[in-house]
């Protein structure tokens, strides 16, 4: 049965008009999953809980820009070297979203426990001395190790229930291949309810299983597929192209007023469609499309 | 391949700020970034496995020049990618970078994760901070009180874990009172916590903050008090001009000596891999 969607449908057929808890994947200015990012704003989806990976960016700003985030959960939203992140900053320092302050030990095992049906998760010794989870307490709780009977600092499980993840190829039937780093897409899949992704290009089915093991995440976990190729601009697409600093630098002066931030979603998100944005994008895309570098799918299947 | 100006640290006008030791020949003069990547460099041993993380170029070059002069068995790990030994051609700015994955090896996260977590196999981890403190405590989240900050800051990553880590390499571009606080106001990143006596009573398995390495001087911690102290200073800076950005009391034992500068054969290394001159700027 093919799940390939049109952008719209997928968001209007899987994400309901208020997410409890929407997971976002990619990582830093990589693999951010733009176009459906884009669309939960076009259809002006709300996010009682918004969880990023341990380095969220442009995919969480952009939709706290737009008001549609009560609360985040998170270990870092900024844009790295190219500086803080302005509307996720507004927002907390305005007190006007509910920050779950996290780590990254957390976001990543508290995935793995969602992943595996996990009452809760240990963490390791020696996390409870920072002050994450003093401030944090629905994500952190300690409890008696019942084998050493000393305290252990622990993470509650981490199942959202929609995840936008982009992946560099898929088949019709959501079998998917994450190019370049796999950050932690692939605990976001196994952990979630409902997830969607977003692909460079579609491939026959008789491509993806000429590597099996490259594959990352299998079709049985996915609900819908959308071919948009360009989909992560202005963020890089590992195998396809690189971040775009023109546009993130853009997005950045103008998100440094809730105003500016308005009129950027109305020239780049909300006012057009997404085929309008990325023709737009196109001849950027083509600069930042990467040039000899690592293979991004594996090269060979299984022998004989 | 195609790529925007992506200068290490982002400053405007930061070319003017190199520093010239020598007017003859014009190879010598060196740049502020290139001075602290040798710096870091040079503690870094042969049985090391380092790992650092967000907007870690400085970090990650310093490894490879490890590895390229006097540390050749030394294991790195770009965390982002988590590539293992990167080959950095080119070094570049983002940690998550595709073109980290022109390495050795590479790891997905989660393991990196529970290495963090195992305690034993990472002995190097380099942390950085808005506000960092005469005890070596980072902050990376918030400026003021938590819930309602004068500035929030990104987040704290995988800073939780120095308190696990062998040696904990604190490197900044920003010297100043800002910065480096008598106590920061939120913990995101473990050093010698309150002083002697928490960090005792504490029993982490980490080795606490090592070194701190910033555009000024290069400074590391004393034995008894665990406070900051200066090591050395670079070359053209003063002690004052040190301790005046520096807004706890910072230790200071006469005399203090010049932090060498880059010789010739480390700065060939950089600029090789520092094709794209991210650490040319300050």
């Amino acid at each position: 049965m093919s799940k390939l969607l049109s952008l719209s449908d997928a968001v209007e057929r899987y994400v309901p008009d208020h997410v409890r808890m929407l997971a976002v994947g990619g990582m830093h200015l990589h693999n951010n999953p733009m176009a459906l990012v884009r669309e939960i704003v076009r259809q002006q989806r709300t996010i009682g809980r918004l969880l990023t990976s341990p380095c969220g960016a442009l995919n969480a700003d952009l939709l706290i820009g737009a008001g549609l985030v009560d609360e985040i959960a998170t270990s870092y939203v900024g844009f790295e070297h190219l500086g803080l992140a302005p509307c996720f900053r507004r927002a907390v320092e305005a007190g006007s979203i509910r920050v779950l302050e996290c780590d990254e030990a957390y976001i990543t095992h508290g995935l793995y426990a969602g992943a595996g049906g996990l009452a809760f998760i240990p963490l390791p010794a020696g996390l409870e001395v920072s002050d994450i989870p003093k401030v944090n307490q629905v994500s952190y709780a300690t409890t008696t190790d019942p084998f050493t009977g000393r305290e252990v600092l622990v993470g509650a499980p981490l199942c959202p229930d929609v995840a936008l993840l982009h992946a560099y190829q898929a088949d019709e039937r959501g079998n998917a291949v994450l190019a370049g780093a796999h950050f932690v897409d692939r605990l976001m899949a196994l952990a979630s309810r409902t997830v969607l992704l977003q692909v460079e290009q579609v491939v026959p089915t008789e491509e993806i299983a000429r590597h099996p093991v490259g594959t990352t995440i299998p079709g049985f976990l996915v609900q819908a597929v959308v071919e948009v190729a360009g989909g992560c601009h202005p963020t890089a697409s590992h195998g396809a192209y690189d971040y775009d600093e023109q546009q993130l630098g853009l997005y950045l002066s103008m998100a440094r007023s809730a105003e500016g931030v308005g009129e950027y979603l109305e020239r780049h998100v909300t006012g057009v469609t997404e085929e309008e944005y990325l023709e737009k994008a196109s001849p950027r895309l083509a600069e930042l499309r990467y040039g000899e570098g690592p293979s991004p799918v594996p090269s060979s299947g299984r022998s004989g | 391949m195609a790529r925007g100006q992506a200068p290490f640290p982002a400053r405007d006008g930061a070319g003017e700020r190199a520093v010239t030791v020598a007017p003859e020949p014009s190879e010598l003069a060196w740049s502020r970034s290139e001075l602290m990547a040798v710096e870091l460099a040079a503690h870094l041993r042969d049985d090391d496995v380092a790992v650092m993380g967000t907007a870690s170029a400085l970090p990650q070059a310093a490894c490879r020049l490890a590895q390229l002069t006097h540390a050749p068995g030394l294991w790195y790990i770009a965390g982002g990618t988590c590539s293992v030994n990167p080959h950095l051609a080119p070094v570049v700015p983002s940690c998550c970078d595709f073109d980290l994955l022109r390495a050795d090896t590479a790891i997905p996260l989660a393991d990196v994760v529970l290495l963090e977590g195992r305690g034993d196999v990472l002995t190097v981890f380099f942390a950085g901070g808005l506000q960092i403190d005469a005890y070596g405590n980072c902050n990376l989240v918030a400026v003021g009180e938590w819930s309602r900050p004068s500035l929030r800051g990104p987040g704290t990553v995988g800073l939780p874990f120095l308190s696990r880590v062998g040696r904990v390499l604190i490197y900044t571009m920003s010297h100043t009172r800002r910065t480096f606080v008598e106590r920061v106001d939120f913990l995101s990143g473990p050093g010698f916590l309150g002083g002697p006596a928490e960090w005792a009573s504490a029993g982490l398995s980490g080795g606490g903050p090592a070194l701190v390495v910033t555009p000024l001087c290069t400074m590391g911690f004393d034995p008894g008090s665990l406070r900051m102290r200066l090591v050395t200073v670079h070359p053209g800076v003063d002690i004052d001009e040190v301790r005046d950005a520096t807004g706890f009391d910072l230790l200071v034992e006469d005399p203090v000596p010049v932090t060498a500068a880059p010789t010739p054969a480390q700065l060939s290394i950089l600029r090789d891999l520092d094709s794209d001159g991210l650490l040319k700027g300050v």
